[in-house]
């Protein structure tokens, strides 16, 4: 048994509002491994990493980090044992050179100049062999290349535990390739680094041992190479999933929403969508493929009459709805599944109120009055056809769990029987059994003839789901042609603006 | 009326707030009381005026609290949609000011009344339009309105509209125009204070069971929610806004049409009550029916600090600083649930 990095033995975390994230959790990495932590969204693994960093304080438990028990009053405490943590968000100045914000972290800590700072950072980024410019501003890098800088800052106070939460979830599939290069070199330098994710194949690929949690319980530590993607992933929901969603050929039918040469700005009025061109017909799943923030959101929007479009034309089921206020052109047979909850619902209103929010014309009745009862009807409707666990129907969202509030916001859509779906990373943020459901419901409401634009930063989501794949970047469509017809290589490639043949 | 109040809001909800409302009113007179004690007043008699002192004439005490009523939806309306309506003072007087010339030109009781109440809409759509239009924050517009707004309406009233017989008075709204005092049972009761009461129904009913509401509301707590929904957040604020005037309009007609029947040259009457609106709406949770009882209670504690400056002797400071007390006892409760959460850890884990 060699010696351990991190040794945490009965940690609870209650939240002052009584939810309990963590019951009695006990976590050890030994130094020098790569330590996966796998679990769903909602098992507790952020919140056992951001109590190791001290950033939350545990309701019980205790912590030795190097077989010394510590006890951490904030990060700084945790950052002066050694450990540094790099989130999903990164925490650098957009303005700022890398190099001045490796000295803003480290001024923090210490008293350095600037050319000290410098001559550190060039011998780390020399040992490591990470690939970072120094003088550039962190505005025009890639995020891959941000990470890195995030990494580099934790390397210079002298990390000897690092944490990533989610490391690979905003990166290219090229720079997920970078990323454990950099992971491996760092084992080999005898730092240790615990990674953070709910992706099988990533834990499976870079990490040495694996602590499975669920539901805020450990229910496994193992050697990774001792255990199959399949173990993992019973461990993780506590059944074994269908990784291959069965489906039906697709039966295309007409062509239900036309869009012409679409052009469309961003919020800071550059050009976000540049002469986007395809057809959508009926009973088949679109597939858009593509980084964050390729003109994904800027699309989706002005499909939805939510953004103004520049030039062009969309057409649904021969008619222009080019600018249209959004409750027409919802009222005309599109819905629009945002990528994020904190848009698509109101967390402080009841079920009710969400479930009607974007229809919310339907329940008026004479004068503008609200029907509560019509909508009190439609709501138990959605509720029943999408099992969503609510304690009532006048209960403030907030208290539903991920999975369920997602169900409310497709749900609430899908079942008024719309022509177009337009949905933005519908399963984002949920677990494997709620992520399953919404699959399927996709691909059911598909072979009943719905047309779906299924967007999606997720691989594997576009490939289970799509009938074509259309790949974005920077704004254009770079090929479209049949899921068979990719590569997840080519899709990568794609995704990164090389053009292949 | 039982059935929706249920649905709008939770019973128990409604209950954990009566609990907790109490809990603090006590918590909060019981400090009140130590301090008295300590700057050398008898506590037992002080605290009997400050909270009993209002009650003896009731009428006054229900009649004070329907100008903050209106003044208190006038800033809760807003707030809803997510706007600062500090302008609840500009407004009411505004509102006073135009239905007294109303009552005064056309006698006309119903059209005064309007008239109050349409031009503290037409004040706060003013106020709102700058904010969504051109941006210009509507906490600055508000505050400059106001002292605005009151010096036009001292110049107007010792001016032109002056009483020749009582030169610090405005001309008497004539009696036609006047909302009258009825009798319940023994007791006299300004006629202002349930037709206020209606109001509050009226706004209850906007809030929670028309589009309006809903859209208020809805842009409110996420206006990019209520964008992709289809709502218009930009139309909410504007109604909000005016709703709020119009309602601190009415405030302002109800004070001139209702109770003074005058308004005098220093604005006595009115001034301040605007703002206390600000304190009855956050302490009535920013609801109508809380409103009601707020601007009860507040009102109850100006009469009774009140009576006990003229009883004991006490500086008006000492009144207002127990009032103050007692109201800061009001945000207790949100102490008391982190404790109870914390109580609810400890027992979980053992």
């Amino acid at each position: 048994m060699s010696e351990l990095a991190i040794e945490m033995k009965g940690i609870w975390k209650v939240y002052p509002d009584g939810t309990v994230a963590l019951r009695g959790v006990d976590f050890t990495v030994r130094k020098g491994e790569i330590h996966g932590l796998l679990g769903e969204n909602g098992a507790g693994k952020t919140t056992l990493m951001r109590i190791l960093y001290g950033e939350i304080k545990p309701s019980k438990g205790t912590i030795r980090v190097f077989g010394k028990k510590v006890s951490f009053r904030g990060p700084w405490d945790a950052i002066r044992e050694g450990i540094g943590m790099v989130y999903q968000h990164f925490s650098l100045v957009p303005s700022f050179t890398v190099l001045e914000n490796l000295f803003l972290s480290l001024s923090t800590l210490e008293k350095v100049t600037m050319s000290e700072v410098r001559r550190r950072a060039e011998k780390i980024i020399e040992t490591v062999g990470l690939k970072v410019p120094l003088d550039a501003k962190v505005e025009d890098l890639a995020v891959g290349v941000q990470q890195r800088v995030e990494i580099l800052k934790t390397l210079m106070r002298n990390a000897k535990i690092l944490i990533l939460d989610e490391p690979t979830s905003v990166l290219t599939p090229v720079e997920v390739e970078e990323l454990f290069k950099t992971l491996r070199k760092l084992k080999d330098l005898g730092i240790t680094v615990v990674f953070i994710s709910h992706k099988l194949k990533e834990i499976k690929r870079i990490t040495d041992r694996v602590t499975v949690l669920r539901k805020g319980k450990v229910v496994g530590v193992a050697e990774t190479k001792d255990v199959t993607e399949v173990d993992l992933a019973r461990m993780m929901v506590g059944r074994e999933v269908v990784f291959e969603l069965k489906k039906r050929e697709a039966k295309p039918g007409e062509v239900v929403l036309l869009v012409k040469d679409l052009w469309v700005k961003d919020d800071r009025g550059l050009d976000a969508v540049k002469g986007i061109s395809f057809e959508l017909r009926r009973g088949e799943i679109l597939g858009i493929a593509g980084v964050q923030g390729n003109g994904q959101r800027e699309l989706a929007e002005a499909l939805a009459g939510l953004r103004p479009v520049v030039k062009g034309r969309v057409i649904l089921e021969g008619e222009d709805i080019t600018n249209l206020p959004p409750y027409l052109i919802y009222r005309k047979g599109l819905s629009y599944i945002p990528d994020s909850r904190s848009v698509g619902l109101i967390l402080e209103l009841n079920v009710i109120s969400n479930s009607i929010l974007t229809r919310l014309k339907s329940f008026l009745g004479r004068s503008g009055r609200i029907l509560w009862g019509k909508a009190r009807e439609f709501t138990s409707s959605v509720i029943k056809k999408f099992n969503v666990i609510t304690e009532s129907l006048t209960t403030p969202m907030k208290y539903l769990s991920g999975g369920n509030q997602q169900k409310v916001m497709v749900g609430r859509e899908v079942i008024v029987r719309p022509k177009v779906i337009i949905a933005s990373e519908p399963t984002h943020g949920l677990d494997v059994s709620a992520t399953e459901y919404i699959r399927r419901l996709l691909i059911n409401l598909r072979d009943e003839g719905v047309a779906i634009l299924l967007i999606s930063t997720d691989l594997d989501e576009i490939l289970q789901l799509s009938d074509r794949i259309a790949v974005i970047y920077e704004g254009k469509i770079m090929a479209v042609g049949k899921p068979e017809e990719f590569t997840l290589e080519k899709l990568g490639l794609l995704m990164g603006g090389v053009k292949v043949d | 009326m039982i059935k929706s109040l249920i649905r709008g809001w939770r019973f128990s909800e409604y209950l954990t707030v009566a609990i907790e409302v109490s809990g603090s009113i006590a918590a909060g007179v019981g400090i009140a009381a130590l301090m008295l004690y300590l700057l050398g007043f008898d506590p037992g008699r002080g605290m009997a005026l400050l909270l009993g002192g209002g009650l003896t004439d009731p009428d006054y005490l229900l009649s004070r609290a329907t100008f903050i009523m209106m003044t208190g939806l006038a800033f809760s309306i807003p707030l809803l949609a997510g706007l600062f309506n500090i302008g609840g003072e500009g407004q009411m007087y505004l509102g006073g000011l135009v239905s007294l010339l109303t009552a005064i030109y056309t006698g006309n009781l119903l059209l005064a009344l309007l008239a109050g109440g349409i031009a503290g809409f037409a004040l706060g759509l003013l106020i709102a339009s700058l904010r969504v239009c051109r941006g210009v924050n509507e906490v600055i517009t508000a505050i400059m309105l106001n002292w605005t707004l009151y010096y036009i309406t001292i110049y107007l009233i010792t001016n032109t509209f002056y009483d020749p017989l009582a030169p610090h008075e405005s001309i008497k709204v004539p009696p036609q125009a006047r909302f009258g005092i009825m009798m319940l049972g023994g007791f006299k009761l300004h006629v202002i204070f349930p037709i206020a009461l209606i109001l509050i129904g009226l706004s209850y009913y906007i809030l929670y069971h028309t589009r309006l509401g809903f859209e208020i509301r809805a842009s409110g707590l996420s206006p990019k929610a209520a964008k992709y929904a289809g709502l218009n957040p930009k139309k909410a604020m504007l109604y909000s806004m005016g709703l709020g005037g119009f309602f601190a309009g009415l405030g302002g007609a109800f004070n001139v049409l209702g109770f003074t029947y005058y308004i005098d040259t220093l604005l006595t009457t009115m001034f301040g009550m605007g703002f206390d609106g600000i304190g009855v709406a956050l302490m009535g949770r920013n609801h109508p029916i809380g409103i009601v009882f707020s601007s009860i209670f507040f009102s109850m504690l100006i009469l009774g600090g009140q009576s006990m400056q003229m009883e004991l002797n006490a500086p008006k400071e000492v009144a207002d600083a127990l009032s103050g007390i007692i109201i800061i006892a009001l945000a207790l409760p949100q102490a008391y649930r982190m404790v109870i959460s914390y109580i609810r850890t400890k027992r979980m884990i053992g």
